[in-house]
Parts: structure tokens; sequence; C-alpha cells
């Protein structure tokens, strides 16, 4: 028993040392003193320092931000919406309405950015950081529902009927049973849309009009001139913003220890 | 299911606002005098920000501007309708089809003071005859830059990006066009050529050269070349001559005596840009000598401005890479639009990366 | 139909609008005039071909026609090259995958659970480009892997690690690991611990407790990692623009080549059509396995 737990602690710490790799190097490099070549030169604070006075890359930050922020909670709403109705309740079109849920996965990135600015062009929404937001919600929609409905569907219903047959209203079985039972699903659904949404460049190149450059779209544009600093430098600090906001989530959710369950 | 009627409404007051947000930004009225904007849709690294700066300082316009790194998304952003860009600068062969799609709106010759400022031998170009679209923004050639280091003998044409020698130390364009234009010009052909067994001919020679490229690239091509992983690096002249003046005694730049890819990037303004006083005031502003000197500068990429020559850089105005002598560019040729043989060559040219 | 049943189903519908409206006005309906799109022909400047008569251009059999180029060989190979890399990509994914989950939802202290699964999620809070530029930096010729493999005295001369399939391969792994773990995490985290111990104390080698219970109830997971992989996979094509020095074509670069650079929207539109009707076949033919089955796990 031990000696499997060793071996799948040491498993998991590989692959946890393959998703750090890249991050760590461009970290490293975001403190290097030259930009000319990928050779450490010694310690210097000098691109944060630029980065201040950077307005593309700070605007860009800001968008991605608004975007990932207002996308995020449309879709979470939505798609745990749709897997509640999913794993709950029979109806005519579920098949219809799993297919729907999908297809934004299925259909690749680059076909739905094209099919979505003909179709703005068709009925005339002029491309902003608003086109970005429906473009975003609509592929995520879809990640929610995946993650939630399959939180549910392990979920005995019994729960929910024995708090009805004990007389709580629908409205206090929801908040009371059902969303602590599916919160982890929503959250971590949650987590993937923000996810996405802040590192989505396909789509959005096709979407956003003036002034809407998010992060990757101003990355992108700077990576044709090589990997500057800068880059490194505000995606260390998107990162160290992510884990800060990840370890204060995480003591908010950490139940009292006479409570602590398994 | 009270909740979840309120989960309901959420999520479609979420989305009406979100909708709603879109159609109050499309109804915007007109900016008045009052507020003066201009939206730039560009090349990346094409306009030094201490200009955009300046012009901002002196004219009180602000300036948005967006990047672009290919010239197929201005088309794409053109013809969706829905993008409010009141300049662009497409490369010659799509100034011809935004053109012929109406998509551009014609120049108020009136109204541009600086037009003098123009080397005459850059205006009137089969893309735009008479200019009454475009004004020439900057203007180069598609040679390739090398490694002295790792290149044995002189080089001076097309034929070290053939050679079997030099097998996996060659970069590519990842671009149709452009990676035909070096094939055709190698053979002996123009390379707007549209006959089917010319262009069978640059295929073959095309994919027979695919076993000795390491990589094709379009976007960071002259750091590949920099950092020594390669050692030919097909490219744009200015990008890869900002590598050879760096370090002169290791980089060159090539443009090959069979020719080569002659381009002109254009100012031109969309049909539906709507900020016309802004617009105006920046083409006589990049024209000026000074400012004109400036971007050359900057960005190392030639422009069409006679009184800004005294202004630049002497390193700049006398690389032959940059601005290389006229009869260096008699055998090149501007990237045409080849019409119905863009299908044959397309398939070719999917043929050549997938197997 | 019973009145129950007939609540349930409004609840149903109501629950479902959003969604529904959502994304049939911004999904649905502009895939519609996409898909109208792939049966016409590329007009000389890109754009579309205008039809003269659609009576003779149907009866022609003209507006099948870029359906029809789709079947050569060159695309054949093209299409059966990106089913293979995603095959392989979600394969990785997964044989890496369950056993990290296994071991944050089952080994690791509950404690650590949350920073663990936030761990996984981490890195993609910085750009996917930046840190497919990082790989090409670490597997360059003269790269991070390189140099650590010099000096570990494993090889003398610098190994091609970049622009190849093996490069490609590790971009896609890394790009959706997350995509199979969280999943994976999320269905293993609610495995009845008891059931796996009741299984042990009554005999069960360890091994067949894991094939017989731990992965038939992980089941669901498994498929959703699988299906959130595998699809995305197929139509990647930045990965292997960067990663494969462009030098192969996956089905997703020939459809962003003809839909952004040769401008020929309706053979683009054509192949992805294709590409979707052939994910949703899959999991049309998965579906009525499970009905057989009687294992609902997919949506």
């Amino acid at each position: 028993m031990r000696r499997r737990a060793t071996l799948l602690g040491v498993h998991a710490a590989l692959v946890y040392l393959f998703l750090y790799a890249p991050i760590a190097i461009l970290v490293l490099f975001s403190f290097n003193r030259t930009n000319q070549t990928a050779v450490w030169q010694g310690f210097t604070l000098e691109w944060y320092r630029s980065l201040l006075h950077n307005a593309l890359i700070l605007s860009a930050v800001r968008n991605s931000l608004l975007v990932g922020a207002v996308a995020t909670a449309i879709a979470t709403v939505v798609g745990t919406l749709a897997a509640l109705a999913l794993g709950r309740h029979e109806f005519r079109g579920k098949g219809a309405t799993r297919a729907l849920l999908y297809l934004p996965i299925i259909i690749p990135e680059i076909v739905v950015g094209a099919a979505l600015v003909t179709f703005f062009g068709v009925v005339g929404l002029r491309l902003s950081l608003a086109t970005v937001v429906i473009a975003h919600v609509v592929f995520s929609i879809s990640y929610v529902a995946i993650v939630v409905r399959a939180r549910l569907s392990g979920f005995d219903r019994s729960l929910e009927e024995a708090a009805l047959d004990l007389g709580a209203r629908p409205l206090q079985t929801f908040w009371r049973v059902t969303l602590p039972l599916i919160l982890p699903g929503v959250v971590s659904g949650a987590l993937l849309v923000v996810t996405i949404s802040i590192d989505d460049y396909v789509i959005t190149s096709f979407v956003a009009g003036v002034g809407a450059t998010t992060l990757p779209l101003q990355i992108y544009s700077m990576l044709k001139v090589g990997v500057t600093p800068e880059v490194n430098a505000v995606s260390t600090l998107l990162l160290a913003g992510t884990i800060v906001l990840i370890l204060v989530a995480q003591r908010l959710q950490q139940p009292p220890p006479e409570r602590a369950e398994g | 299911m009270r909740a979840a009627r309120r989960l309901v409404v959420v999520g479609l007051l979420a989305a009406w606002v979100a909708a709603g947000a879109c159609a109050r930004r499309g109804d915007e009225p007109y900016p008045g005098p009052g507020e003066k904007k201009l939206n730039l849709y560009i090349w990346s690294e094409y306009l030094p920000q201490d200009v955009i700066a300046e012009f901002t300082r002196r004219t009180g316009i602000s300036v948005r501007y967006d990047l672009y790194d290919s010239n197929e998304p201005v088309l794409a952003k053109l013809q969706s309708g829905v993008a409010d860009y009141d300049l662009v600068v497409p490369s010659d062969y799509m100034v011809r089809i935004l053109i012929h799609l109406k998509l551009l709106r014609p120049l108020d010759r009136a109204r541009l003071k600086n037009l003098g400022n123009l080397d005459p031998r850059f205006l009137n170009q089969e893309f735009d005859p008479g200019n009454a679209y475009s004004l020439p923004y900057v203007w180069g050639t598609t040679g390739y830059g090398y490694n002295r280091a790792k290149a044995g003998h002189a080089v001076n044409g097309w034929a070290p990006l053939f050679d079997a020698a030099n097998g996996g130390q060659i970069l590519m364009l990842d671009d149709m066009r452009e990676c035909f234009a070096v094939a055709l010009k190698f053979l002996g052909h123009s390379l707007n050529s549209t006959d089917p067994a010319v262009l069978k001919q640059a295929a073959d020679l095309l994919k027979k050269q695919k076993r000795l490229v390491k990589t094709y690239n379009s976007s960071d091509y002259e750091n590949i070349l920099a950092s020594g992983d390669v050692a030919y690096a097909h490219g744009y002249n200015g990008q890869l001559a900002k590598v050879a003046a760096r370090d002169p005694a290791k980089f060159a730049y090539v443009l090959p005596k069979e020719g080569a890819t002659l381009w002109m990037d254009s100012v031109c303004i969309p049909a539906r840009a709507r900020n016309v006083e802004s617009i105006y005031a920046f083409l006589d502003f990049i024209q000026e000598p000074e400012i004109n000197a400036r971007i050359v500068n900057g960005i190392s990429y030639a422009s069409a401005n006679v009184p800004a020559r005294r202004l630049i850089d002497p390193r700049i105005l006398n690389d032959p890479a940059i601005y290389p002598a006229a009869e260096a560019l008699v055998r090149c040729e501007f990237v045409k639009d080849i019409g119905e043989a863009t299908e044959l060559m397309d398939e070719y040219w999917t043929e050549i990366k997938s197997f | 139909m019973t009145g129950g049943e007939r609540s349930s189903e409004r609840t149903a519908f109501r629950l479902l609008l959003p969604p529904w409206v959502i994304l049939g006005a911004f999904f649905l309906l502009p895939l519609g005039v996409l898909f109208l799109m792939s049966f016409g022909r590329r007009g000389t400047y890109g754009g579309l071909k205008p039809i003269e008569d659609l009576g003779t251009y149907i009866a022609s059999g003209k507006f099948l026609a870029q359906y029809a180029r789709s079947l050569h060989p060159i695309y054949l190979q093209i299409f059966w090259r990106s089913l293979w890399m995603a095959v392989v990509t979600t394969a990785v994914c997964l044989l890496v995958s369950y056993p990290v989950a296994y071991y944050i939802a089952v080994v690791a202290p509950a404690r650590r659970r949350n920073l663990l699964v936030g761990l996984v999620v981490v890195p993609f809070w910085t750009s996917f480009l930046i840190r497919t530029y990082a790989w090409m930096f670490i597997l360059r010729t003269e790269g991070l892997a390189n140099r650590l493999l010099m000096a570990s005295g494993l090889t003398s001369r610098p190994v091609e690690l970049l622009y190849n399939d093996f490069s490609v391969l590790i971009g896609l792994v890394y790009g959706e690991l997350p995509f199979m773990i969280l999943p994976l995490y999320a269905s293993l985290e609610k495995l009845d611990l008891s059931l796996l111990e009741a299984s042990a104390d009554l005999g069960a080698p360890r091994r067949s407790t894991f094939w017989r219970v731990t992965v038939p109830m992980t089941m669901p997971g498994v498929v959703a990692g699988i299906i959130l992989v595998f699809v995305p996979s197929l139509g990647q094509f930045i990965v292997s623009d960067l990663l494969g020095g462009a030098k192969t074509i996956l089905a997703g670069n020939l459809i962003q080549n003809q839909l952004a650079v040769a401008r020929n929207t309706p053979f683009g539109s054509a192949v992805a059509f294709e590409l979707t009707a052939a994910v949703l076949a899959l999991l049309f033919a998965y579906t009525v396995y499970t009905k057989r089955t009687g294992q609902d796990v997919l949506l």
C-alpha cells in the first residue's frame, strides 16, 4: 500500500514538473538582464518597470480580465442550468440538447470564429469587447455543462427527494442540498472557463474589434518580434495573482477542523 | 424550482446586458469635432510608439491601434463590415483586392499637403493606378539572411536554399506565395506565372526542398537565424537587415540575383472609416520629413519619402539590404493576385506541406 | 405522460431557455450561414462566386464540388494523420492523468486536494502561446533539453527534438492535460472509498478491485476527459505550426489555411463540416453503445 502510494506520488510529482518546466523558464527569464539571447545574463527588475509604462499591455490585461470575468459569470450560470436540466429531468429533445451542448467543443475554434464574424457582419453588430464576450460565452457554456453534469451523475437523487419529503421547499432543497453537492463541479467548471477565456487566441482574433485587443492577441503580436522579457514579466505577474487567488480561495473553502471530512 | 427561475432570470439578464452593451456601442453617434480619435490597423512593429505619442501631443487626437502580421486579417476585418478602422496598411496585391471589393474609400487629394514628398518611382503602381486609394508607407524585398560562419562559399542567388548540403539548416517563410516566388524565380519564371506546367515544376522543386527545410516560419524567423538554429532564413529585408546590422561579421542579407518579391505596404482608408479629420491629419503627419525619418530609423524598412532621406540614419540609408540600388530591383516583381490559378497553387502547397 | 413528468419537463424547459437562446442565436445561426457557404464556390477575390441560376446550379451538382474535392488523397491523408495524432494525444493524456487524478483524489491528504487541483490549472493562466514558445526554447537545438542531455552524457551531439511529430505531441499533451485531469478528479473524488475497502476486505486482489470497481465507477470522468481532449486536439493548428515547424498539415491547419489564408471559405467550411460530422458520428455511436449497456455517462 505504502509503496503504491509512493509510486503514485512520484508520478504526480513528475507530471507537475512537466507542467511547470516551461512556466519556470518564463518566470526565470522575466528577470533576465538581456533581451537579445536566451542566455542568462544576471538579475534585473527592468522589465517589470517598463511594463508599467507599456500602455498596450496594460490595456490588454484589463480587457482580458474584464472579458474573462463577465464571460465566466454568464457561462457558469447558463452551463449549470443546462446540466441541471439534463441531469435531473426528462424532456422531449434531450438528445438534441445534448448534441447542441457538445457542438461548441466539437467544432474547431477557427470555424466558430469565422462563423461568428460572418454572422456579426450580417446582423450589423459592431465588433467590440462585447462581441468577444459573446464568443467566449458561446464556447464556454459546454465546458461548464459537461463538468457539472459529470458531478451530478454520481449523486443519488434520494438526498433531494428526502429533503422534499421532509417538507423542504424546492428552493431550499436547491440551495441546501443540490448546490452544495454540485458546487465542486460548478467551481471547477468556472475555473476551466476563466482559463479558456483568458487564453483564447483563435476565436478572439476573429471577433475582437478596435481597442478590444486581449492579452493573447497582444502577446501574439509581440511574439512576432521574439519573446520579449516584458511578455514574460506580464505572464509572471498574472501567474502570481492567480496563485494568490487560489490560496485565498482554498483558505476560504477549508472546513473547520471538527467538520473535516475525507 | 424558484431558484432555478431566478437563475434563468440572472442568465437572461446577463446575456441581455451583454447584447445591450454592443447594441449601444453600435448606435454610438458619430464622434463630433469635440472627440478626436483615430483607429489604426497596422502591421506589428511598423509604427514606433514615440511617433504615435508625438502625433497625439501635437493634434490632441487619441490613437487606438490593433496589429496584424499577415494581410488576410485585414481583408477579413474589412469584409466583416463591422470593424471600426480608420486606416489600414495592406500590401500591394491586397490593396488591389480591397479596391475590387469596394472596401476602400478614395483619397481626397486636395486634403493631402505632403503628397509632393513621395518619390514618383513608387507612385502609380499597377495595383492602384493613379493612387486613387493608397499611398506608399514602406517597401522592401523578400530575400534571405544567412549565417556567414555556416555558409561555406560566396552567396548571391537562391541556390543555397535548394542545396542538399544545407539540409536542416534552412528556414522558409510559411507563406504560399513567397515560397512559390522563390521556386519560380530560381527556375527563371515570373513569380506571377499562372501556367499549370510551370506551377507544377515549381511545386516539385519545393517538394524536394522540404526535406532540407528545418521549419516554415513567418513570425520570428530573424530570431531563429540570430539564435544559430538555422544557417539560411528566407524573409523580409527589414527584419533580416536588423539582425545583420547588429552583427555584420556574422550575418548578411541577400537579394538574390535571379530576382525576388518586391512589396509595398500602403496606407488606405476603409470605406466605412468615420474619423475623417483625424485620418488626413495622420496621413500628412507621417509624410513630414522629420517624422518619416523617425519611422524608418525605428523599423528599418525603406519609405518612399524623398526629403526624409537626409534625416535617415546613414547606416540604414546606405544599407543595400534596405535601400537597394535600382539595378538590383530590375528582376524583382510585385506579387499579383493570380485569380483562378490560386486554387491550383493552393492545392500544390497543401500537398507540399502535408506529405 | 404523467403529471409529474410533465412538470419536470416544464422545469427543464425553463432551465434550458438561456442556453438554448444563447447557443441558438450566437452559435447555430452563424454555423448555419457558414454551412450554406460550403455549397458555394470561391469567388476570384475570395468570398463567394455569385450563382446565376440556383436550379441549374443544383442540378449540375456543382454545389457538392467542395465536398468532392475533399476526397482527394492529399486531404484524406491529412484527415488520417489528424485522427492519429488526436488518438495518441488522448491516450497519452489518459495514461498520464489517471494516476495523477487518483493521487490527488484518493492518496493525497484531504486538506491538500484543492491546492493540488489548483496547481494543475495554474500553468494555464499564462498564455498558451508563451507556454508553447517556452517549449520551443526547451527543445531547440541549443536549448535546455539538449544541454541537459549532453551534460548528463546521454548524447554527445544535440538531438533534433523540435520541429517533428515528437514536439507536436509534447505540445498537444501539454495543452490538453488539465482537461483530462480535472474531470477524472471530479469523478474519482466522489468515489465511495468504503466500496474499495469492502472489495479489499472480501479478499479481492487490488488489481481486480481497480478494474472491477474503481474504473467502472469513474467511467463518466474518463469519457468526459476523452471528449474534452480528443475533440480539441482534432482541430488544433497552432501547435503543429509552432512546434512542428509548420511542416505537417493537420485538419485544423487545413481549415485555417482555407478560411484565413487561401480565402476559400466554401472549401474551408466544407472540411470543417466534415470534421464535425465525423465527431458527431463518433459520439452517436457512443450513445448507442451506452443505451445498450445502460450506462449513460455522457451529458
